[in-house]
């Protein structure tokens, strides 16, 4: 029997309606168990838990929420400016509205009839998407799948083209368990198939036919990343087990090296080799094994790893000229190994993965991190201080018995990191959240004061958007005291007279001439809500100008002269 | 005809003397719709003029001054104007407020409910009217409400399943209108209630006022396993029924249709009901009763009622009103 996307859907429906991991757990393997063709089976698995393309196909729809919002309101006969985008602002959801005007809309109703599709079915219409054009002919096929479909469908349809989650409370994790309880398989064998094939479809598949053990490796396909919690969030008691290492001011990412081939993985398993020719030539040159690396790539120059917003002009370039490789030059320090001369080695503990990191560092002269030893925790704060010092972030620690364990955040990698600073700011926006927070206002615009600065007219100008930090309770109070402070509303977005005071705490400062302020703050969150302050007690925009100088000019010592990492280059020609 | 606004969201008509829903102290009349919070003006001691239902939860609710009560179709004069009280469907006891004079006439809708709710004297209106002040809550085409069966249905089958699973039920809804609708819905159940105290001491009125609500209690930490429960959300911060370990909690409100509501409540069962219209009745409404102008209040969207409308060649603006967010 073939199973209907309908059928499908309902099922998430139903799960998204079950509260506790095991019961949803339990009625997603049943779905699983319940399907026959191993097409099917593959696509099931692949839908709730990647979307409409897997992970590693690198493909998208290239649906934009606006393209289907508007065929959305043409296929409801509605005004997409003055109706449809009202109606997105109070669900917080562009899937759900467009679900809830099918289900609502006598036009949309008309054009609607149920045809019954399959998952094969669903999978050729995301191909069409991904295959079309224009804009104009990806309209055409969404018209073309919503006139087949229920409200529910359309809902999860969209949410698969956009790749993003489907919320249904629902993530890898459980899709991984699922499959292991269907098909009496051992839930760790069925990760680590998933972690070698990175795709859950294949898993299934290999989980029912009994053939876990065929899961193997590929070089140049990526691996989910490990990663690493906040030191504050865990409670750890064995700290002997841990070696340290200092955290650079990087950008992580993974080489696959094979002879003069070459490629870069970002963390979101991104190829970016093109924007890296210059890692690409150094190991071309190195004719290294075939080995997989993971790492940081930094901004190396003079010596010294320099500030990570000197890196940002690498990022995202997809073909650097010669001057921009000039003046920005990067290495690649690695940190750990995944693939060793042609085998797979994340399976093995950090202590074995390292000695096999040496000896390539040692054999071919590759830059390596240096790992220091914790004799006790009180030397955590000097290691920290240390690493500061530097110029470097913080601190990692590593257990050293732990597997790779990747794609997961548990806690054998800790981070140890400080804040990059706070300052208090006015709140001078609020704006409706969307997803889990739609119907409230979650996302805030805070701004700093330049009510004496020549350069600028007005009092306060916006320095950063936090939408985190603050309890649920907080959040209400906030909410309450918005609507009291509410003098504009644009759309979405309300202005506020200066009532509330944020400290705002940030990781780090950068220039950003696309704004007011000519800076952004990276990551911004809540502190506090600083009751006890008013609109005059406010940071300048020239307090933020100094804390940018101070940071610049920050003394950072050279990698000669110091042991974060180890890179002998007095014979790289080797 | 001039339309004023007056107290905290109400409105005052001074050529006629009449206040709706606010203070005023020229007024001649103060009109009050119904016993929300929002809509009873804030001078507790003033003359007010209501059904008799509204005037018992005023009392109830802290309203200290004089009243005159007024049955439902009966005609009032007022200095030159007649007035008369329309049920809204919204809760028990909640008008419309219908005023006649030389220059035409006004429909003042409160708050309303079509079709009505089945805990309220139902919905009744004028056939025809000049001016329509109208609510606007619910009013995106996002909004459309099941039918009171299946509506029913949902809430006695959440409650049946909670209670046959060995789980409390609890249901999350506003204390004056929405309790009481609950109430009457499971009384068939003959299964006991106890409601949170601040809207027990509400439901008599519904009881004088001939509406079954069933057997019921009110809310007693020590034994309220296993009885159905009816709070306010608010309460369950403040540990309402937290010894209890095996419960589910349904939020029954209009604003329940919203998905992100389920995950800022974190509740089993979100039950859209709703004691407002939904959009398609609003604008039908509009249409049938075709005044001649329409203004829109109580609604983060008034550019979307004023589009349809212009649709359908009515004439409307926006009153500009604050918005309550309890359903």
């Amino acid at each position: 029997m073939t199973i209907q996307f309908r059928t499908y859907c309902e099922t998430l429906q139903q799960i998204r309606q079950t509260r506790g991991n095991n019961a949803k757990t339990r009625i997603f393997a049943e779905c699983l168990k319940s399907i026959e063709r191993d097409e099917e089976l593959q696509l099931a698995a692949q839908f709730i838990g990647e979307g409409a393309f897997s992970d590693l196909s690198g493909k998208r729809t290239s649906v934009g929420s606006r393209t289907s919002g508007v065929a959305a309101a043409t296929f409801c006969e509605i005004d997409y400016d003055l109706v449809f985008k009202p109606c997105r602002t109070a669900t917080g959801s562009s899937s759900e509205t467009i679900s809830r005007l099918m289900e609502n809309i006598p036009a949309a109703i008309e054009k609607r009839s149920l045809v019954e599709i399959g998952l094969t079915d669903i999978q050729e219409l995301f191909d069409r998407l991904n295959r079309a054009k224009s804009r104009t002919d990806k309209e055409q096929i969404l018209w073309e799948s919503w006139g087949m479909m229920t409200p529910v469908e359309i809902k999860f349809f969209i949410r698969m083209l956009s790749q993003g989650s489907l919320r249904i409370g629902f993530e890898t994790k459980s899709v991984v368990s699922a499959i292991a309880q269907a098909f009496d398989q051992d839930p760790e064998e069925v990760r680590y198939a998933h972690m070698i094939t990175g795709s859950l479809g294949k898993t299934a598949l290999l989980a029912r036919q009994n053939r876990l053990d065929d899961a193997t490796f590929r070089l140049f396909h990526p691996l989910a990343f490990m990663l690493a919690s906040p030191i504050e969030s865990r409670k750890i008691d064995n700290l002997h087990d841990y070696i340290a290492e200092e955290k650079f001011d990087g950008m992580r990412a993974q080489v696959h090296v094979k002879g003069d081939q070459v490629k870069l993985f970002s963390r979101d398993l991104n190829d970016i080799t093109s924007s890296f020719p210059d890692i690409v030539n150094f190991f071309r040159q190195k004719e290294i094994p075939p080995t997989v690396l993971d790492g940081e790539i930094c901004l190396f120059k003079e010596n010294t790893i320099q500030p990570f917003q000197l890196l940002q002009k690498r990022m995202g370039v997809k073909k650097p000229s010669q001057k921009v490789l000039q003046d920005f030059p990067v290495l690649f320090i690695p940190f750990d190994i995944l693939y060793a001369d042609s085998e797979p080695v994340f399976h093995l503990t950090l202590n074995e993965r390292r000695s096999l990191l040496e000896k390539l560092s040692d054999d071919y002269h590759l830059p390596i991190t240096n790992q220091f030893e914790i004799h006790h925790i009180d030397k955590i704060e000097t290691m920290f201080t240390r690493a500061i010092e530097h110029g470097n972030e913080g601190l990692m620690l590593k257990n050293r018995l732990s597997i790779y364990e990747y794609g997961q955040r548990r806690k054998s990698w800790l981070k140890v990191k400080k804040p990059g600073g706070s300052i208090d700011t006015v709140m001078m926006y609020a704006h409706a959240g969307s997803g889990k927070r739609g119907g409230t206002f979650s996302d805030f615009t805070l701004g700093v004061s330049v009510k004496d600065d020549e350069r600028y007219e007005e009092e306060f100008i916006p320095i950063g958007k936090a939408y985190g930090g603050y309890s649920d309770q907080e959040l209400k109070e906030l909410n309450q005291r918005i609507k009291e402070l509410t003098v504009e509303r644009y759309g979405p977005t309300l202005g506020l007279k200066p009532g509330i005071i944020v400290e705002l705490e940030y990781d780090d400062i950068q220039v950003n001439k696309r704004t007011k302020a000519g800076y952004t703050l990276r990551f911004p969150r809540f502190r506090a809500i600083r009751k006890d302050l008013g609109s005059s007690d406010v940071n300048t925009l020239k307090d933020v100008e100094k804390l940018y100088r101070e940071k610049m000019a920050q003394q950072r010592s050279a990698q000669s002269e110091h042991l974060s990492f180890l890179y002998k280059r007095n014979d790289s020609n080797k | 005809m001039i339309i004023e606004k007056t107290g905290y969201h109400g409105l005052y008509f001074p050529e006629l003397n009449i206040a709706m829903d606010g203070y005023h102290p020229d007024a001649e009349a103060i009109f009050v719709s119904h016993a929300h919070a929002d809509h009873m003006p804030r001078n507790r001691s003033a003359h007010v003029t209501a059904t008799a239902a509204t005037l018992d939860f005023m009392r109830l609710r802290g309203f200290r001054g004089t009243s005159t009560p007024v049955p439902f179709g009966e005609k009032i004069n007022v200095g030159s104007a007649e007035v008369t009280l329309f049920p809204a469907g919204h809760i028990l006891g909640s008008a419309m407020i219908y005023l006649e004079h030389e220059g035409g006439s006004l429909l003042y809708t409160g708050d309303y409910r079509i079709p009505p709710s089945p805990a309220s004297e139902g919905f009744e209106s004028p056939d025809s009217v000049d001016i329509l002040i109208t609510e606007a809550t619910f009013a995106l085409p996002i909004y459309r409400w099941k039918t009171y069966d299946e509506l029913t249905e949902d809430i006695r089958g959440f409650v049946s399943d909670s209670l046959n699973d060995g789980y409390t039920p609890i249901l999350l809804a506003y204390n004056l209108g929405k309790a009481q609708e609950l109430m009457h819905l499971m009384a068939p159940l003959n299964h006991p209630m106890m409601i949170h105290g601040a809207g027990f001491k509400l439901c008599s009125v519904y009881e004088e006022h001939g509406i079954n609500i069933g057997n019921y209690i009110t809310y007693d930490r020590d034994t309220c396993k296993d009885k159905i429960l009816i709070t306010p959300s608010s309460a369950l911060a403040k540990g309402f029924a937290s010894n209890l370990s095996k419960t589910r909690i349904a939020y029954c409100s209009g604003w329940a249709t919203n998905e992100s509501r389920r995950t800022q409540l974190t509740v089993d069962k979100m039950i859209p009901i709703s004691d407002h219209l939904d959009f398609f009745e609003l604008i039908r409404f509009c249409k049938e009763l075709s005044p001649k102008k329409v203004y829109i209040t109580h609604t983060p969207n008034p550019d979307v009622v004023q589009h349809y409308l212009e649709r359908e060649k009515i004439d409307s603006s926006f009153l500009d009103f604050e918005m309550n967010m309890e359903d």
